[in-house]
């Protein structure tokens, strides 16, 4: 069941995503290009590329272990977390600049303030996120931009005009809307991409310049679309949660045979099914409508739950979706409960639901292999 | 002066008799079900080895060991903690760091130059790295204690063990075991998940050489290696055995209350 | 099942709980100390306010569930009747093995990590085993925990058709997150006003703030008294201010007279230099609530192996600033303050960790402490990820630190004599006691 795409930017998208700093990263700062590390899909990326920095979304790829951050966060915190600060305070995070945190969730936030104290990185700051997603967040969210606007402008010395806002929102839409390209091409009978190749792909997308990045993808997709794809597989799998940026995740889920087909991740459809609008006026009002509003939102989102589950129906009608695999990180209390309530629902819909609990680094192969395994025997495939 | 110290733990039992500043003789048994009978047979060995006949002989005794237990012959019963700082700092007045793994728990605490302890910190509920815990990999893996050190030590390439908690990490040996990973690198494997939760402990109270470990699981060459190798640092190696300086330091208090006396 | 079967199929727990919180009153009253009189007239309270409910729950009437978190002086000034999801998993500790199968109960649905007063809440409402308010007023922090019971509550058969707002809580401390807040006050109060029928009246609002300012100021006249070597009062009832202050005795006189009782017992303890503990020999600072079902055993057994006193708690110590009631602008703006910095846990967790460390240094210093204990409630997430800062805190400031592992409410997590050996290598090892 395995789709081999050759091409070059195939190969440059995968290690992107198996390595931290790829070679893509390493040109930029030879470049004397910065780069500004992005902890999850609510930092306004689009800010950051309009100050001529390169927005990186922070992961933990490569981390050793855990050991130098559990003497700050304990063992019921989020694996995620504990593995980035653990990066961090070896030193591996030497090459950002800087590094922006939203109040996403009491792991992600709390890891700002150890960061900040222990981690010698010139520039961090934490966003207010909201916890709602109606006109006043909108607004207040707007007003959190505007803050990181000047304190990137103070401390880097740079000038964020509302042109090289709109610039990177084009450029960033650009991005969203070839990205839309692949998983069109995955609703096929026959998709070109296993879940696997999609994930390295979109991983790669946040971890390099958007100018590159965009005209690699659309290489990719000129060959993809010539090639055949497989029909050979059990079942169409979609994913669900939050932070998963390990291909080799997916790979294993797919060694039963399913293919993984859609998703709504952080890495996933979340970052792209939407674009920011375009136009004229103010850009931030823009962005913040569409990081608050617009977007399939995060389960810390009170009140947006219909509107994530038929998103999540949506997909399985486009993408025609055999059955879900929600996935969690043990200690998230948000998923804990956004699958439970997906479970139920789509279950009484008809839809087979798999809960699966991990850590970030991949562990349990064994385990999961036989979970996914008898997933599929139940869906009878 | 002639004392003697008991620690009574929950896998062991250690006496030691000292005359004067010198360790005469040292036992280790392992523990019956009822504490103050592993305490009297430790003790009454130890006595015996010293060439002495009873323990009417012994000036003074201290007694220590897990929980609330008390041994009931002594003259003083005194906190394992105290008693273990005592002994690792009279056996190696450089020591500034000790970790204790003993049978039940790990704990890693800090001193200063005088031999008091300035940090504490015990493991929390996932109690993995523990004499116990050994014991059930070393059943599983079917290959004894010793076993573990000596394969451990044989390995280039660890495997990785990613599970906190003891329990899980059983599974996840047996799945390994299951897909054919070699024995010496699972054995690693664990043993750098234990040194890895050793060394956060370690972090807590803050790295101050030297370095000590007390405790059976610090004859475990293979543990004490990948440790090493977490920490950054060489571990000083204890001129006694690192299983009975809970004993000594309960017979070096037994000295100290018998001085006092006179 | 009629409307009037499940009607009453969703009391029977918490006509269950008043039951036991009145037997409760009953043992209180018999007994002659001044601290379980105290006692057995904030239970009193609780009974009332649950025989308030189940008047609504039988006649129609309307009320409300919320928290002590969301201006519950508005609640008091509209005479709106409410009650709290989170009573069960305190109250529980009386009732086992009831609340283990509950804890099990919930176990099935959400799993084990999320936190246990959460999980027993969502259980209520997944088994409808809860009454219906009219209405809801939801919390969205300080922590991921609280935001997710309200999604369930959202999504649930049931209850989804109960209308709720939930106050969106910024993360700061300024003037434009005050501004915010009271943004989020005012459409709360509009949102009250239309689902429940009941009106807020700016001078009946004006009276409970002035009543409540007066409590405010007994609640830290008696935080002085507890300042004393030895502490007067120690894990008991003192703890429970807040309850009275932020609960069901917001902007009510007798919450007054409570205190006043409350702080006249201290007082006079304090003349006589009489501690809780005859020989008060650690004076602890407990960094988390002081739940029920360890009154029973660990901290009786701190005072009486220790002589260890929880001097002060996360939910005693709370600044605050009196309200200005002038005018509607005022009161509102005081109200969003109070939410935001002067409610207990919320004000520590919700935002940046220095609101955690800043408090540990505060209450070392005021209450002469000598050991910061971090429980490490399963719950607290957020809180758990503070334990290197907290400990480096108190290694600045000079006190030992003792993070431990537990979970408030279920008591099988860790075990109560794994708790009390931690105690107790921990003092000795620190030399205490």
């Amino acid at each position: 069941m395995e789709t081999k795409v050759k091409t070059k930017a195939m190969q440059e998208f995968s290690e992107a995503a198996k390595t931290l700093v790829n070679p893509a990263v390493q040109d930029w700062r030879k470049q004397g290009g910065k780069v500004v590390g992005c902890f999850c899909s609510y930092v306004p990326e689009e800010i950051i590329t309009a100050a001529g920095f390169l927005p990186f979304r922070m992961r933990a790829t490569g981390s050793a272990g855990t050991e130098l951050a559990d003497a700050y966060l304990s063992s019921i915190n989020c694996s995620f977390t504990r593995h980035c600060f653990n990066m961090g305070l070896r030193g591996e995070y030497g090459f950002v600049e800087g590094v922006i945190w939203p109040s996403t969730c009491d792991h992600v936030r709390r890891t700002y303030d150890n960061w900040k104290r222990k981690v010698e990185t010139p520039f961090v700051h934490i966003m207010s996120l909201p916890k709602k997603t109606e006109e006043p967040q909108v607004g207040w969210y707007r007003d959190e931009m505007v803050n990181l606007k000047k304190a990137l402008e103070k401390h880097f010395g740079v000038k964020i005009t509302d042109e090289r806002l709109w610039e990177a929102i084009r450029l960033h839409n650009e991005t969203r809307r070839l990205q839309r390209q692949l998983y069109e091409l995955r609703k096929k009978r026959n998709p070109p991409i296993t879940g696997a190749e999609a994930l390295a792909v979109m991983v790669a997308g946040t971890a390099m310049p958007k100018e590159r990045y965009n005209q690699l993808l659309k290489e990719l997709l000129d060959e993809i679309s010539q090639l055949e794809g497989n029909a050979d597989y059990r079942a169409r799998l979609m994913i669900v949660g939050g932070i998963l940026d390990d291909p080799a995740y997916i790979e294993v889920i797919e060694s039963q045979g399913g293919l993984v087909v859609t998703d709504m991740t952080c890495f996933g459809t979340k970052i792209m099914w939407n674009d920011v609008a375009e136009g004229a006026g103010d850009p931030l009002t823009a962005l913040a409508r569409y990081y608050i509003a617009d977007r399939p939102s995060c389960p810390r989102m009170f009140g947006d739950y219909s509107r994530r589950a038929d998103f999540v129906r949506e997909m399985v009608r486009e993408f025609k979706v055999d059955g879900i695999i929600g996935e969690r990180l043990i200690f998230c209390d948000l998923w804990t409960v956004e699958h439970y309530m997906l479970d139920k629902d789509l279950k009484a819909e008809g839809v087979p639901y798999l809960k699966l609990d991990r850590e970030y680094l991949l562990g349990g192969i064994g385990q999961l292999r036989t979970r996914v395994q008898a997933f599929l025997e139940t869906m009878r495939r | 002066m002639i004392v003697g110290g008991c620690d009574v733990g929950s896998a062991t039992g250690k006496a030691v008799v000292m005359k004067d500043s010198t360790i005469a003789s040292y036992i280790i048994i392992p523990s019956t079900t009822k504490p103050e009978v592993t305490a009297r047979i430790a003790m009454d060995e130890a006595i015996k080895r010293a060439g002495l006949s009873s323990l009417k002989d012994l000036d003074y005794v201290v007694g220590t060991g897990y929980g609330r237990l008390k041994v009931p012959f002594a003259n003083e019963n005194i906190s394992e903690i105290t008693c273990h700082a005592r002994g690792a700092y009279w056996l190696c007045p450089t020591v500034r760091t000790v970790v204790d793994i003993g049978g039940q728990d790990c704990k890693v605490m800090s001193m200063d130059d005088k031999g008091k302890v300035i940090e504490f910190v015990m493991n929390d509920r996932c109690a993995a790295g523990t004499g116990r815990f050994f014991e059930a990999m070393a059943r599983v893996l079917d290959c004894g204690l010793e076993g573990l050190s000596s394969l451990s030590l044989q390995s280039n390439h660890p495997a990785t063990i990613t599970s906190q908690c003891s329990v899980f990490a059983e599974s996840e040996v047996i799945t390994l075991v299951n897909e054919g990973t070699n024995l010496v690198d699972i054995v690693a494997g664990l043993h750098n998940s234990i040194a890895g939760r050793l060394n956060s402990m370690v972090r807590k109270v803050g790295l101050v050489e030297d370095v000590a470990l007390t405790g059976g699981c610090a004859k475990n060459e293979g543990l004490v290696k990948a440790l090493e190798e977490k920490l950054g640092v060489s571990v000083k190696k204890l001129p006694e055995d690192p299983q009975i300086v809970g004993a000594v330091g309960a017979a070096l208090i037994a000295k100290e209350r018998l001085s006092r006396q006179s | 099942m009629t409307e009037k079967e499940l009607q009453r199929k969703r009391l029977e727990k918490f006509i269950q709980e008043r039951d036991m919180l009145h037997a409760m009153v009953q043992a209180f009253t018999q007994s002659p100390t001044a601290e379980e009189q105290l006692y057995a007239g904030l239970t009193k309270v609780y009974v009332d306010h649950h025989n308030e409910i189940i008047r609504c729950v039988e006649e129609g009437k309307p009320f409300i569930a919320s928290y002590f978190a969301c201006a519950p002086e508005i609640y008091s000034a509209m005479d709106l009747p409410w009650y709290t999801f989170l009573t069960p998993a305190f109250t529980g500790a009386i009732s086992e093995p009831t609340l283990s199968a509950e804890i099990d109960g919930s176990e099935k649905l959400f799993g084990k990590d999320l936190c246990t007063i959460l999980r027993i809440a969502g259980y209520y409402i997944e088994e409808d085993v809860a009454p219906i308010p009219t209405a809801i007023i939801g919390l969205l922090h300080p922590c991921d925990g609280t935001t997710v019971l309200h999604q369930i509550i959202a999504s649930n058969e049931n209850w989804s058709k109960v209308p709720q707002f939930a106050a969106d809580p910024p993360y700061w401390e300024d003037e434009r997150s005050i501004d915010y807040y009271v943004g989020e006050l005012k459409r709360m109060v509009a949102f009250l006003e239309e689902h429940t029928g009941y009106r807020l009246d700016m001078d009946r609002l004006r009276e409970v703030i002035e009543v409540s300012n007066k409590e405010y100021e007994l609640w830290m006249e008696y935080n002085e008294l507890r300042r004393a070597v030895p502490c007067p009062h120690g894990y008991g009832v003192g703890m429970q201010a807040f309850g009275v202050v932020e609960g069901f005795l917001v902007g009510d006189p007798r919450g007054i007279d409570w205190l006043k009782i409350l702080v006249a017992d201290a007082e006079k303890l304090v003349q006589e230099k009489r501690g809780k503990v005859p020989n008060e020999r650690i004076r602890l600072f407990w960094f988390d609530v002081v739940s029920l079902g360890w009154s029973f055993d660990l901290f009786p057994w701190l005072e009486q192996e220790w002589g260890a006193v929880i001097v002060m708690d996360m939910f005693g110590y709370t600044p605050y600033t009196l309200i200005d009631t002038s005018s509607e602008v005022t009161m509102f703006r005081g109200l969003a303050k109070r939410a935001l910095f002067d409610v207990p846990m919320v004000r520590q967790a919700r935002g940046v960790a220095d609101n955690f460390l800043a408090d540990i240094r505060r209450v070392v210093k005021d209450y002469k402490i000598n050991c910061v204990v971090w429980p490490g409630h399963m719950g607290h997430k957020d809180g758990s990820a503070n334990i290197g800062m907290m400990r480096e805190t108190c290694r600045e400031i000079g006190v030992p630190f003792l993070h431990i592992g537990l979970d408030l409410f279920d008591k099988r997590y860790t075990a109560i004599d794994e708790i009390k050996d931690k105690f107790s290598q921990f003092f000795t090892a620190m030399g205490l006691g």
